[in-house]
């Protein structure tokens, strides 16, 4: 992937990073339109589509600040697909009328179906640290939150008033823990590793 | 995996394995599948923690601008609809469309008399939190209350809907009103600085909020103050040029 070249349309990947409300109204003028109507043709409404566009722009967002994501289609195509799975994933949760339309020769470009794809494999990751985070015990908890925020080891054993090399190890074991947690998730074998 | 192949992965990571222990680091990440999968995650699960934590408030600030340009695009097109084909989901339109006009009512009986007054200004529109959280008890009671003007009750769901999401800069603007409305200003100069003070946009409105508490408090002086910093072009800059007017 790092051979292929950047779409120009990586300025909406890096402006969501950035926050910049241009890049983001842009996004809705340009591109919410489409979904809108995609939507509403497949048994939504326009709240529906306000809140399916709401999500996949904060995984947008996730992604991208975590330097993860390198556009090399158009951003039209990649986004138009994530809201579109992610709008089916929610009509067969709650089992509403069938799906009419399917809109994916619309999208022959690959790089976009892999792009989005991989987008929601990050979306299903980040959903499942999450769900194992809260299953930590409070000590393990802390540990994390004050490594992360405080960057400084030393701090942080400092403000935990514990020694820098206990903190070192108990980080990893924390972190080591949270890795079985997920392999031992039900969830774990969508999640692509 | 055992407890060293964790704390291996950390050192990793940190770029503090030597010379010797990174070859074989590598060696094992290339032949031992199920080591390369625990390390996978591993690392994923290190770059999520960095982000969520380190990032916390430019992820809060990101999701409150963003929360305020969907509502700008929506709000439109939730109207078109409406004229369409009425929907039972957004009744509360029509109930803001009657309170505009109560506004207005509002301005022209009470303009006769004196300074302004709090009350001439805080027909503040009803808030709709249900359309989304269909299932939560705390929203709908929130939106009721709210609604219903009964602040104490609200602030009472705000705080319960806080506990569980206290970044909601949405119900932390909401609380603000709620508090100015029952006189709980220091806890409402709390919130609305707050607010004023981040860079989302939000802050426009705890600014015309909090000039409306100073107001109410007949602190004209500091209600004029935060009212010259209301920019053109924001939802209620017209109305703080206005309250601005009959002050000076």
């Amino acid at each position: 992937m790092s051979e292929k070249k950047l779409h120009d349309d990586q300025k909406y990947i890096d402006g969501l990073a950035e926050n910049n409300t241009f890049i983001i109204k842009a996004i809705y003028e340009k591109f919410a339109p489409k979904i809108i109507n995609y939507i509403k043709q497949n048994s939504g409404d326009a709240y529906d589509a306000q809140d399916v566009i709401q999500e996949t722009i904060i995984t947008i967002y996730n992604q991208a600040k975590q330097n993860k994501l390198q556009l090399t289609c158009p951003f039209d195509a990649y986004f138009f697909l994530l809201c579109k799975r992610k709008w089916l994933n929610q009509l067969k949760k709650s089992n509403r009328k069938e799906v009419t339309i399917d809109d994916d020769v619309l999208y022959k470009d690959d790089d976009a179906q892999v792009l989005s794809f991989e987008t929601s494999i990050f979306e299903h990751k980040q959903a499942l640290f999450d769900e194992v985070f809260l299953q930590l015990g409070d000590a393990c908890k802390d540990l994390l939150k004050a490594t992360f925020k405080i960057k400084s080891m030393e701090d942080v054993a400092k403000s935990l008033n514990i020694t820098y090399a206990y903190a070192r190890k108990k980080k990893s074991l924390c972190i080591g823990q949270l890795t079985k947690l997920v392999q031992a998730s039900p969830k774990f074998n969508r999640l692509n590793y | 995996m055992e407890e060293q192949d964790y704390i291996q992965f950390e050192a990793f990571l940190a770029g503090n394995l030597s010379k010797d222990d990174l070859v074989a680091f590598n060696d094992r990440l290339h032949s031992d599948a199920q080591f390369k999968e625990a390390f996978e995650i591993f690392k994923d699960l290190n770059s999520n923690l960095e982000h969520q934590i380190a990032n916390e408030r430019e992820i809060f600030d990101f999701k409150a601008n963003l929360d305020v340009i969907s509502s700008q695009h929506f709000n439109a097109i939730h109207d078109e609809d409406i004229i369409i084909k009425p929907n039972p989901k957004s009744n509360f339109y029509k109930y803001a469309v009657a309170a505009s006009v109560v506004i207005l009512l509002g301005f022209f009986v009470f303009n006769q008399f004196g300074g302004p007054k709090y009350e001439e200004y805080n027909n503040f529109d009803p808030i709709s939190l249900t359309v989304r959280s269909t299932d939560n008890t705390n929203f709908s009671k929130a939106e009721q209350s709210f609604n219903n003007k009964n602040y104490e009750e609200a602030i009472r769901a705000f705080n319960a809907i806080l506990e569980d999401d206290f970044t909601n800069l949405e119900i932390q603007l909401y609380k603000g009103i709620a508090l100015v409305e029952t006189n709980q200003f220091e806890e409402a100069d709390i919130v609305l600085n707050k607010i004023m003070n981040g860079n989302t946009a939000y802050r426009n409105k705890a600014k015309w909020i909090l000039a409306l508490s100073y107001l109410k408090q007949d602190n004209t002086s500091e209600s004029i103050k935060i009212l010259k910093t209301i920019p053109k072009g924001t939802e209620d800059y017209v109305s703080a040029q206005k309250l601005l007017m009959e002050l000076d």
